[in-house]
């Protein structure tokens, strides 16, 4: 008998042989990257792969991830939808605006998005937040995983026009793409430093924990408005 | 204060209060071409933290939270929509003819050295290879075919080579035909992209070529971000491993990515080519510009660089004398300094 077990509001660990982190299936039936379907009395479970979302990778890191069944979140870096995908299961009641400046990952997010009533795709530099102001409400989460080097003012360009106050930021940090060649726990000190002084808002940092060993060079950070 | 959003124009008062609204229809189609038109304009910006969903709610533009994430999701859908039939730009074709003229010529190399494989067992004299063996197997099939009036008669008359039977040769022939096919598309995308340079990138297709100028433009990602590249990074791309391997460590710094492919730096001895290769970038970069900004063809950009790459040569015609101490010694010797 699988058992299902929650680790955060929509996000399940479901126990079949091995264990299987997963979100409940928004579009039944469908898959998106070639996950598994699981049915578990009644519902389907979409499997969530770590390794392949840096999202997942933090669930199982432990962090405490801010999404509700009616949170509104603006995605940055929305990229082809595999993440978008379970975090459009996990706020099956709210929206998430999409965010993707290539028009080859947005022809393959617009699959999916096609699909699900929640998803909000968007076309646009997430470097330039004032073009899409006339489409995007105050949301609940902004997540980030854009990898440019001004990532961080990138982030807080973003929570600056859409951030709620009570609300969090989530964002991952690829060393690689900052700094190819300095030292990525170098390059990991200085992004945080950025984002707790260098631009407005500033933000308090919560969990920043490296995403070994499901990304390599690759840090999470869960941070809110400094108040 | 007024204000622009993708359900209408809004009048806002002192306190934030929507006074008047001008609601746009609920056409879906009108509404993401607005919202587009809206990205650019830069007027009317919403404020910060601005809820644009309870202000359509406020003025009755829709009736429930659920009907404006309804429609909402179906206007952003149709807007990415049109932005993406837009997007393949004549930049972004040659880059996909790049694209697959790499994956033809090595599908190519491939399946021609397969062909020589086993057709070298039935005539393993021809001394052909590549194209010309395809042609000549998809011709004769079995050497006892082949014209008295062919070079290669007595060859493959004479030849060790096994007996060619129908079944086999049928089969050799229709593979030998499919090389040949892969051969022809490849001039055929070969001369889709020159004809699509002249037209896009002539200032580039004059100065590094058409083929060395469209990858440029691939590796690039587009010609805008060609264009953008300072000629020191156009100098080096395609120099990837070698770039990053001098960022990191002491190896020495690469001399030229991919435009090593021009003939004024492959032609050029050893010494001179660093020089002429910073050169031909400079140059390259300009043309890129010119290119991208105007799309007027300016041949006056070839003199200018064939002249300069004159001056490098009269300047260092002999070789310097190679230092001893050069590759990895030096990394040993500063270290110990340190």
């Amino acid at each position: 008998m699988p058992e299902v077990k929650t680790l955060s509001e929509g996000i399940f660990e479901i126990t079949k042989g091995k264990k299987y982190l997963s979100t409940k299936n928004l579009d039944p039936g469908m898959t998106v990257y070639g996950e598994k379907l699981l049915s578990i009395e009644g519902s389907e479970y979409r499997t969530w792969e770590p390794r392949r979302s840096k999202l997942g990778a933090m669930v199982l890191k432990k962090f405490k991830i801010p999404l509700r069944q009616d949170s509104k979140v603006l995605y940055l870096g929305a990229a082809s939808g595999t993440t978008v995908s379970h975090v459009s299961d996990i706020v099956s009641g709210g929206a998430v605006y999409a965010v993707e400046f290539s028009p080859r990952s947005m022809r393959d997010l617009i699959s999916l998005v096609a699909r699900r009533r929640n998803l909000h795709p968007i076309l646009a530099d997430a470097g330039k937040p004032n073009i899409y102001a006339h489409l995007v409400e105050p949301v609940d989460v902004v997540f980030q995983d854009v990898a440019q080097p001004n990532q961080a003012e990138i982030a807080a360009r973003n929570a600056a026009r859409y951030l709620k106050s009570d609300g969090y930021l989530l964002l991952a940090i690829k060393a690689r793409s900052i700094d190819t060649a300095a030292n990525p726990k170098q390059v990991f000190r200085d992004e945080i430093k950025k984002l707790e002084q260098a631009f407005e808002p500033k933000f308090e940092i919560l969990t920043a924990r490296d995403l070994n060993p499901y990304h390599e060079d690759h840090l999470g950070v869960l941070a809110k408005l400094k108040e | 204060m007024r204000l622009e959003s993708w359900f209408g124009t809004l009048d806002l008062g002192e306190d934030g209060k929507v006074l008047a609204s001008d609601q746009f229809s609920k056409n879906v189609r009108e509404l993401a071409l607005r919202s587009l038109s809206l990205r650019e304009a830069g007027k009317g910006v919403p404020p910060a933290g601005f809820d644009l969903r309870s202000a359509a709610l406020a003025c009755g533009f829709v009736r429930s939270s659920e009907e404006y994430d309804s429609l909402l999701h179906e206007v952003t859908l149709d807007a990415a929509k049109l932005q993406i039939s837009g997007a393949l730009t004549p930049d972004q074709r040659i880059i996909l003819a790049v694209e697959a003229l790499d994956d033809v010529n090595e599908t190519a190399n491939v399946l021609s050295e397969r062909l020589s494989e086993w057709y070298g067992g039935y005539f393993p004299e021809s001394g052909l290879s590549g194209e010309t063996l395809g042609r000549f197997v998809a011709k004769y099939g079995s050497r006892k075919n082949v014209a008295p009036e062919d070079p290669l008669y007595a060859r493959a008359t004479d030849s060790m080579g096994a007996e060619l039977e129908a079944f086999d040769e049928e089969l050799l022939k229709g593979f030998a035909t499919s090389v040949c096919s892969l051969y022809d598309r490849r001039k055929q995308i070969e001369a889709y992209i020159e004809s699509s340079m002249e037209n896009i990138a002539p200032n580039l297709s004059l100065l590094a070529g058409p083929m060395l100028g469209a990858r440029l433009i691939s590796i690039a990602g587009s010609l805008e971000k060609l264009a953008a590249f300072p000629s020191s990074t156009v100098q080096v791309i395609g120099a990837n491993k070698a770039l990053f391997k001098h960022l990191r460590s002491r190896a020495p710094s690469p001399k030229h990515g991919i435009i090593f492919s021009h003939p004024l730096i492959n032609t050029s001895p050893w010494w001179q080519r660093g020089k002429i290769a910073r050169a031909v970038a400079a140059k390259l970069s300009l043309a890129a510009r010119m290119d991208l900004y105007s799309g007027k063809k300016v041949p006056s950009l070839a003199e200018k660089l064939d002249a300069k790459v004159q001056q490098i040569r009269l300047q260092n015609p002999e070789a310097p004398r190679k230092k001893p101490d050069r590759g990895l010694k030096p990394k040993g010797k500063k270290k110990r300094r340190q």
